[in-house]
């Protein structure tokens, strides 16, 4: 018996144990989902809170605003390769705020200890495949925007990890957002995908709602919302150690709030469309909490050259036709959307039903198909189902 | 030999004290043998346990030898049945884990004065020489018996005392062993005391008793 | 019969009881000490069994780990930028903090954004408990006996040693117990570090490592199971033993109360109760005490369990390593399988009566005579059932002889059992013809005459209780030596061992630094630099083993180490050996030798970073306390082969040393090199802790013997008691024909003093054979290593006057009662039915 022998025996065991905390942590798991989706509608005391009226500014509001309780970064893009195959990727970095700003209580100045929990999603899709990868992160308190996770400015980059959105452009003509790079590598069931792409926007910035406070139910509460939609891709996608060029068109979502959904609010169904001619829509659907319990709809119509009309249910409408049983549940995969101002008509196809997101939070996302009086693609996210 | 004055004992009962022997006298002189009769629950097995030495009298004297039994203690008491007394009991209360001959002899030895002459005499005349590596639960009842009297008189005791010695056995083996008995005691010139209750075995004795309540009742049969 | 005969048959049966008090708590008393103790080792069994299972299931989804080579902790950085390469690396701190009043708690910090396997938090109900794990005041979480054990005194939530609070605390039944598991941010205030302790990375992960880094594979689980398992076996023997002599009570009672209640019975088939109902009715009595006998006993077991768990505890932690709560876990199936095992072992002593009550002669006849001969057609039958016995245990042994060690365990104990019963039942016989012998040679000795045959009468009754008597003599007498033996040889070997004065462990870059400093210092007689590697014994052609992950050990060859070090076999001899052993051969322990047939002269394939490696062996060590395979080449072959560098330093110092030298040489080590003072452990400490370990391990076994020995003892005594009223049947016409009350009691003394002492004599040689087994074969197969088999005359006359002292013990309470009976007692036998 070696001196230490029996302590040197335990080390092994003792740094197994730790999957335990989290077999424990997963333990409760097995409630049945919430009504209120992530979270999204929990009442956020202690926040700062979104309004109407407060001006935008940039770069700034490209980095992260910790004193909302949610925010993202949430990247789309319709793609095809040189043969013409239809693929569609999705880059998210969510952040989300554990405590309000202000409490601090036995918080220690370690740069472990931090309010904010990032979350990143990572996903894939060909006709025939959806391939899914998430990562966390906890935030960490640390000078110059060090981290595990985190976003920056200055030149702009969102990251977790190694899943980065970053800006490729140092000049200061135009938007840090312009020229980015987005890069991700995961797996799913032992399969390795991931993508690195280009982004070139060919338009401006577009503010949804009241110059960028988006309304999302009819008490009144919403989030501040801009999107940079005209995004032109060039990049490859990697699937199981082939490697594809590809080329199409992205669009990306900013949006933070402290309270997204109003109480009675189950959760949407959002739109996000590239036209033929070059006009996009963005619309959504809130299930609950419009006008006498109705669903709440909203959207924006943006014209190729970046101006944007707000649109309301009065004009929009968004109705499911068809619905598909995706993970034990029935979730409308095709969908009529009308709008009369605009002499729009059209179904919104999913190109294949299983588009889950099996994550922490699972939700449906994937890439749509446009037909009728205009065609287009697009993408399409449904959560509370 | 034996001499009883004026004995009382009484045995305590859920309803109080028992008065079994009321002041009985009684002698025996060396060689004469005596039947004490008398009904159930008469006294009469107290008064033979009395006379050996087993109980202790409330009142009154035993004698033995013109010894009172009150002065010795229990050792020397014990020493007396072994070296003085031969017991024969109804029940025959032999040794089963030794042989019939081992039995015989068990007394004498105990008493340091085994005759092996007498003991192979004893053997013969009880009829038991064919059985003497057999232990007891091999004989009959007759034979138990017969055998239990070779053990009491094996050590040349001075007094026998039987408690109704035939009344486990049927009326043919009984005579045969009071016969056997009353030689063997004649031969030896031994006293004998006899508790029965049945006339037919008393018969034959020198002298007959009876206890009734408690008090020596008559003075023959 | 109507239906309210069954019971009045069934009341009148059990009315027996009343007036014999006796046989039915002797009754209960064996069913209870079988049930308690046999239920106590079961409780100690499957708690400890929770205890790791839930560790277990930790080892078949091992992690590896990586770590700085230079042994210091790792910063944030390391950590930062290995994940933003994409590396799914996982941090955690580990540490122990002492809490108010002195307790201790490992205390594990993670990440649980990032640990592996892990899909997601699919954290229902908002950030719930997820986010209060992350997020002050944080939580603590830990099993529900970790739990118990740190608020065992005063309930109050416990608080560290410095008055800071533990994070509130939250139930993981799933974790190990003596573990609290929390956020890596708290647990790092709490320990009070900045940095981490290693990082976690799935097995599968591909990672690229920085040079200043070291990835170290899952350790391969030691099969705890496997290891466990052979202590768990050894405390099912234990309480098998006591189960087996408890019911050997229950056996003796039962007897005894059917043969008083023949009468009974035949009267109540006389008046018309079929010979079914009869056995009906006794089988009903039998489930009414075997229940109230299991309830009692299952309920002391669990005490009995409560008592005994930190010794198990201890011993297991000691010896494997494992950590066992010692809060007991009963499962559902502990208090099933009490139950069942005392019934069925109730019935089982219960059968004979049973069919002797079915077959019962209503009249009775030629029951008298038959005892002799059906005592002496059971003497026939325990011969040959013993003969048959000792038969299957030799068997085995043959067997055993040609089977690889470690698959001997199971067998093993079947052969101790075989051997041991076989004995026992060879006992009455024995006794039996022994006392016919002595009869004839005291035949001139009429009282001893008499007591000799007088105890043949009693054998029927007395052998089941001697049997249990010999069994827990044998068995103490046994382990007895097998611990003594082990003690003596364990302490020698230790002692040749440790050679150096101070044992130095520390991280491969301050190495070279200490080594200078050491050399600086005047107190050094010699250095022996020692180090240590993983690997895998490969298989060769032909060899009879599987490829095997082996510890490789490094030591220097001085002289100093060499005069001393113990072999247990080498090609030519030991001076040769260590010779070929600096040239470059290895020696391995005997775990190893044993486990795969290696012997000197015969060449090892070991695997190595720099390909496979071929040496011949030179010798082969005892290793005790090592339940791995160990194979020891020198410092520098190790360093050079393995690519590793020394990790250890064994300090010899110059022999004359003033006093407190020691202690300043430790205090400037310290200090200058900066280590904890857990680097340094001198030699009396690792003796201590090894002496600890040792004495922990058996004291259990020493526990549960004393035990089972004193149950022995309750059933001589019992089986005294209950048929002393018919001892005076037999006594008093003896006491009639002249043999006082006092020598007549001191007879019955003797009496049970020699049988017990003929049983002490028999233990002898059959608690020596088993103490051969134990070292020979049990603690091969159990542990891997043999030990020499040591005869203490001193423990053999223990033994003997343990025997008498048991059976003495059992005997003057009976011969008291016998010497206070008054003669009104003893007359009562004479009179006239």
């Amino acid at each position: 018996m070696s001196p230490g022998g029996h302590a040197k025996r335990f080390l092994p065991w003792l740094a197994l144990v730790a999957l335990l905390a989290v077999l424990a942590l997963q333990q409760r798991d097995t409630e049945p989902p919430p009504e209120d989706f992530a979270g999204l509608g929990e009442q956020a005391e202690g926040y700062a809170q979104a309004r109407p009226g407060a001006a935008l500014r940039f770069p700034r509001d490209h980095g992260a605003h910790p004193d909302y309780r949610i925010e993202w970064w949430y990247l789309t893009a319709n793609l095809e390769d040189p043969d013409g195959t239809p693929l569609g990727i999705q880059w998210t970095l969510f952040r989300q705020a554990l405590s309000p700003p202000d409490d601090d209580d036995g918080r220690s100045d370690s740069p472990w200890a931090s309010r904010q929990l990032w979350m990143a999603h990572a996903a894939l899709s060909t006709p025939d495949a959806h391939f899914v990868a998430e990562r966390f992160a906890r935030g960490m308190t640390l000078p110059d925007s060090r981290g595990q996770a985190g976003v920056k400015l200055e030149p702009f980059a969102a990251w977790l990890d190694h899943w980065r959105m970053e800006s490729r452009s140092t000049a200061p003509a135009g938007d840090t957002l312009d020229r980015l790079q987005v890069t991700a590598q995961g797996s799913d069931e032992g399969y390795e995908f991931g993508y690195r792409l280009d982004l070139n926007a060919e338009g401006p910035l577009v503010l949804h709602g009241e110059g960028g406070f988006s309304r999302k139910s009819a008490d009144g509460q919403g989030s501040y919302y801009y999107s940079q939609p005209f995004y032109r891709v060039e990049g490859q996608v990697e699937i199981d150690g082939e490697t594809r060029e590809v080329s199409g068109r992205a669009w990306l979502d900013r949006e933070w709030s402290s309270q997204l959904l109003g109480s009675g609010q189950r959760g949407w169904d959002w739109f996000s469309l590239h036209l033929e001619g070059g006009a996009k829509l963005m619309a959504f659907r809130l299930r609950g909490g419009g006008e006498e319990g109705g669903d709440f709809v909203s959207g924006s119509w943006i014209d190729a050259d970046g101006r944007r009309t707000s649109l309301a249910g009065d004009d929009l409408r968004l109705k499911p036709m068809t619905y598909s049983p995706v993970a034990g549940r029935q979730v409308p995969t095709q969908w009529r959307l009308r709008l009369p101002s605009r002499d729009l008509d059209v179904t919104v196809s999913a190109r294949r039903a299983d588009r889950w997101m099996n994550t922490a939070f699972p939700y449906w996302e994937g890439d749509v198909v446009v037909e009728g009086s205009r065609s287009g693609v697009g993408y399409l996210e449904m959560t509370g189902y | 030999m034996l001499e009883l004055r004026r004995i009382r004992k009484s045995y305590p009962t859920p309803q109080g004290l028992l008065p079994v022997l009321q002041g009985v006298d009684l002698r025996l002189a060396a060689g004469e043998s005596l039947a004490l009769m008398g009904e159930s629950g008469s006294g009469k097995s107290t008064l033979l346990h009395l006379a050996a030495g087993l109980d202790t009298p409330d009142d009154g004297e035993v004698r033995l030898d013109d010894q009172p039994l009150s002065a010795l203690d229990e050792p020397a008491r014990a020493r007396l049945r072994r070296e003085r007394l031969g017991l024969v009991f109804q029940q025959y209360h032999l040794v089963p884990s030794l042989t019939a001959a081992d039995n015989l002899r068990l007394q004498a030895r105990l008493a340091g004065r085994e005759d092996a002459a007498w003991s192979r005499e004893l053997l013969e005349r009880l009829g038991l020489a064919g059985m003497a590596g057999r232990y007891p639960e091999q004989l009959s009842g007759g034979q138990q018996q017969r055998l239990a009297i070779g053990r009491a008189l094996a050590a040349r005791p001075a007094l026998l005392l039987a408690d109704e010695p035939t009344g486990n056995l049927d009326e043919n083996s009984a005579d045969e062993v009071l016969a056997l008995l009353l030689a063997l005691v004649r031969d030896r010139g031994c006293a004998l005391l006899m508790v029965t209750h049945s006339p037919r075995v008393a018969a034959p004795l020198d002298r007959c008793l009876r206890l009734r309540h408690g008090r020596i009742a008559e003075a023959s049969l | 019969m109507n239906a309210a005969s069954p019971r009045t048959a069934f009341l009148t049966l059990f009315s027996h009881y009343r007036r014999h008090p006796g046989q039915l708590a002797m009754l209960i008393v064996g069913l209870w000490v079988a049930s308690a103790l046999w239920s106590g080792v079961q409780a100690i069994n499957a708690s400890a069994r929770d205890s790791y299972a839930r560790a277990e299931a930790l080892f078949s989804t091992g992690l590896d780990r990586i770590e700085r080579r230079d042994g210091r902790p790792l910063t944030l950085d390391d950590y930062l930028s290995l994940r933003l390469a994409g590396a799914p690396v996982s941090p955690m701190v580990e540490g122990e903090i002492e809490l108010a009043g002195g307790r201790r708690v490992e205390v594990l910090g993670v990440d649980p954004l990032t640990l592996p396997e892990i899909s997601g938090f699919r954290t229902a109900g908002g950030t719930g408990s997820l986010r209060d794990f992350l997020q002050p005041p944080y939580r603590t979480r830990l099993a529900p006996d970790t739990l118990a054990s740190l608020t065992a005194e005063d309930d109050a939530l416990p608080s560290l040693a410095d008055g800071r609070a533990l994070p509130p605390l939250e139930l993981a039944p799933e974790l190990p117990p003596g573990l609290a598991v929390m956020d890596i941010a708290v647990a790092l205030e709490l320990l009070e570090r900045d940095g981490l302790s290693h990082l976690l990375v799935a097995p599968d992960a591909r990672v690229e490592l920085p040079d200043s880094l070291v990835r170290s594979a899952a350790a391969t689980p030691m099969a705890p199971g496997q290891l466990t398992d052979s202590f768990h076996l050894n405390l099912t023997a234990m309480g098998l033993l006591a189960l087996v002599v408890g019911l050997l009570i229950v056996h003796t009672a039962l007897s005894l109360t059917l043969e008083q209640r023949l009468g009974l019975m035949r009267t109540l088939r006389a008046l018309g109760v079929s010979g079914r109902a009869l056995v009906g009715l006794l089988l009903s009595e039998l489930l009414l005490l075997g229940l109230l006998g299991a309830a009692l006993g299952i309920l002391s077991g669990a005490w009995l369990a409560r008592w005994l768990l930190p010794d198990v505890a201890a011993s297991l932690q000691a010896l494997y390593g494992e950590r066992v709560g010692i809060e007991l876990a009963l499962p559902w199936h502990y208090w099933l399988g009490g139950l069942a095992v005392t019934l069925g072992g109730l019935l089982t002593a219960g059968l004979g009566t049973l069919w002797r009550a079915a077959r019962l002669d209503v009249l009775g006849l030629g029951h008298a005579q038959a005892w002799r001969a059906q005592f002496l057609r059971q003497l026939r039958s325990m011969t040959l059932a013993g003969g048959l016995l000792w038969l299957v245990a030799l068997g085995l042994l043959v067997w055993l002889d040609r089977q690889p060690p470690a698959e001997g365990l199971t067998p093993g104990f079947v052969m101790i059992a075989a051997g041991l019963l076989g004995s026992a039942l060879w006992l009455p016989p024995l006794l039996a013809m022994l006392l016919v012998g002595a009869g004839h040679l005291l035949r001139r000795h009429p009282l001893a005459q008499w007591a000799l045959a007088d105890l043949q009468l009693q054998l029927p009754r007395l052998s089941v209780a001697m049997m249990a008597l010999l069994l827990a003599l044998s068995a103490n007498l046994g382990v007895g030596s097998m611990v003594g033996g082990f003690r003596l040889t364990f302490l020698e070997w230790l002692d040749q061992r440790l050679v150096a004065d101070l044992y130095l462990r520390l991280p491969p870059a301050q190495y070279q630094a200490a080594v200078d400093w050491l050399e600086s210092r005047d107190e050094i007689d010699t250095l022996l630099p020692r180090a240590s590697a993983e690997a895998t014994l490969l298989a060769k052609e032909g060899s009879q083993y599987q490829p095997r992950p082996a510890s490789v050990y490094g030591v220097t060859p001085h002289p100093t180490l060499t005069e001393s070090w113990p072999l247990l076999a080498s090609q030519e001899n030991a001076a040769s050996a260590w010779r070929a052993f600096a040239r470059g051969a290895a020696m391995i322990n005997e775990q190893l030798a044993l486990a795969t047939g290696l012997a000197p002269g015969q060449r090892l394939r070991l695997s190595s970073p720099s390909g496979p490696l071929e040496l011949p062996i030179a010798a082969v060590y005892p290793d005790y306390g090592n339940p791995r395979g160990e194979v020891m080449l020198t410092t520098t072959d190790l360093s050079a082969r393995f690519q590793t560098s020394p990790d250890s330093i064994a300090i010899v110092l110059e022999r004359e040393l003033p006093p407190g030298a020691i202690e300043t040489l430790r205090r400037d080590l310290i200090q200058a090199l900066g280590i904890g003072g857990g680097s340094l452990i001198d030699q009396r400490e690792i003796r201590r802790r090894s002496t600890d370990i040792f004495e922990r391990t058996f004291a259990i076994t020493r526990a549960l013997n004393t035990l089972t020995l004193g149950v022995a003892g309750l059933a001589l005594l019992s089986s005294l008691l209950a048929q002393s009223s018919q001892r005076r049947g037999q006594l008093a016409p003896l006491w009639a024909l002249g043999v006082a009350r006092g020598p007549l009691a001191g007879a019955g003394v003797v009496q049970l003093g020699s049988a017990a002492l003929v049983t002490g004599l028999l233990a002898v040689p059959v608690g020596l054979a088993l103490s051969w087994c134990l070292v020979a074969v049990i603690n091969v197969a159990a542990f891997g290593w043999r030990l020499p088999l040591y005869v203490f005359p001193a423990q053999i006359a223990a033994t003997l006057a343990l025997a008498l002292g048991v059976a003495l013990l059992a005997a003057v309470l009976p011969a008291w009662r016998l010497w206070r009976t008054s003669p009104r007692i003893l007359l009562t036998e004479f009179e006239a039915l």
